[in-house]
């Protein structure tokens, strides 16, 4: 049985980063059969990649092909512990168990588990205790958090589900949360639904991205008014001084308190993640009324 | 008419669905006219797809003053305010008939903006 190996680089969460990713589906996407992801090369793993690496596994799967991941070949200590102490390891075969620290675990949702999700993100993410909230304000993030999701299952036409991952990182006191989906992505939906005017194919995917997270805007149809979830989420990065950053097909948005760009990128894949930076001062997460 | 949000929903109004069944509830009462209160006491979580369903689709047919007057809203936070009010002002704008040609144009134009 002839097998692709996948070498997975070294990957952070920039932009150079994504594109190692997205590399990486390329190749797997082209290929679907028999893949198996060594670690022997892997000096650094972030969440994002996580996600998108369990993502794609499980992409894979879905079109009848197999996937291993060689956790032998994990031979960078750090890469291991992050593997299974977030409970990736372990969902996909390994006999290492996940443990509590600074990992928010690796998790699938084949379908739109609300009450699970809101308890990973309200206990699991944001409740873990390391930015001291209100529980009004634990929920409050929650909430914006859940719209993430919601577009997900809602409109990204994902037939695997959503995939996540996050960490807490001490040293700058951030909270990451990533968040993939491998669906058409945001303006290959957007083309499509506008596909019947003439100039829909060509519609650069920054223009699609930065009509998505104009409020109001939505591709649902129906009589319900919708297209609220991003806008509120977006509102929500700004104010607490965080970063959200979409990757969508070949489209880059990236919203933080300066203001937010939205960008034509040389690589592209079929798909979104979401990823969000949250800063873990005190300051920034009260309601007026909690001094 | 009083509609108790946890007993009938549960602590969390997060999903369409159920935004859905408190609209299927309340529709026809407020339709004829008689007031509506959704009591939300003890629900801690909200989202824009629920109220989207339970309260922006019933601008659909009754006027913004009008629901204003007939639906009463109580214990309900303010985060959860601030998404009902969002979800009100978005609904009485939205008209229903998608104008891709304008979406497209629109689309179009922003990119133009930005790009000046």
């Amino acid at each position: 049985m002839s097998q692709m190996i996948i070498y997975v680089p070294r990957i952070n969460d920039g932009p150079k980063d994504f594109a190692k990713l997205f590399n990486i589906w390329t190749q797997v996407n082209d290929y679907e059969q028999h893949v198996r992801f060594d670690f022997s090369r892997c000096g650094f793993l972030r969440p994002n990649a996580v996600a998108f690496l369990g993502g794609l596994a499980r992409l894979v799967e879905s079109r009848n092909g197999t996937v291993v991941f060689d956790w032998d070949s994990a031979v960078n200590p750090a890469v291991h512990a992050n593997l299974c102490q977030n409970g990736f390891a372990e969902t996909f075969g390994s006999p290492f168990s996940g443990w509590t620290g600074n990992s928010i675990p690796y998790r699938e949702d084949r379908s739109k588990d609300m009450n699970g999700i809101m308890d990973y993100l309200a206990y699991n993410w944001i409740g873990r205790g390391w930015v001291h909230v209100s529980n009004r304000l634990r929920d409050a993030i929650s909430e914006r958090m859940w719209e993430i999701y919601d577009n997900a299952f809602e409109h990204s036409g994902t037939e695997i589900g959503v995939f996540s991952c996050g960490q807490y990182f001490p040293h700058n006191d951030t909270l990451l949360l990533s968040v993939v989906d491998y669906g058409q992505g945001i303006p290959a939906k957007i083309r499509t639904f506008v596909g019947s005017d003439p100039r829909a194919q060509d519609l650069p995917a920054s223009a699609c991205l930065r009509w998505a997270f104009t409020r109001g805007k939505s591709t649902s149809t129906g009589s319900v008014a919708r297209g609220l979830g991003l806008d509120l989420l977006k509102e929500f990065v700004r104010v607490n001084q965080g970063t959200l950053e979409v990757y969508s097909n070949e489209g880059y948005a990236i919203i933080d308190k300066d203001g937010e760009a939205f960008e034509n990128r040389d690589i592209s894949f079929e798909g979104t993640v979401v990823h969000i930076t949250l800063r873990c001062d005190e300051k920034l997460y009260r309601f007026k009324d909690e001094t | 008419m009083k509609i108790n949000i946890k007993e009938n929903i549960g602590p969390r109004c997060i999903i369409k669905e159920d935004g859905q069944k408190i609209y299927d509830a309340i529709y026809e009462v407020l339709k004829r006219g008689e007031t509506v209160t959704l009591d939300f006491k003890d629900v801690s979580q909200f989202a824009s797809p629920f109220f989207n369903f339970a309260i922006g689709q019933l601008l659909k047919d009754i006027k913004e003053a009008d629901l204003r007057h007939l639906l009463h809203i109580e214990n309900l936070n303010e985060t959860g305010k601030m998404v009902v009010e969002r979800v009100i002002e978005n609904a009485a704008k939205y008209h229903g008939n998608k104008d891709y040609r304008k979406i497209v144009d629109d689309i179009l134009a922003e990119q133009a903006k930005e790009a000046n």
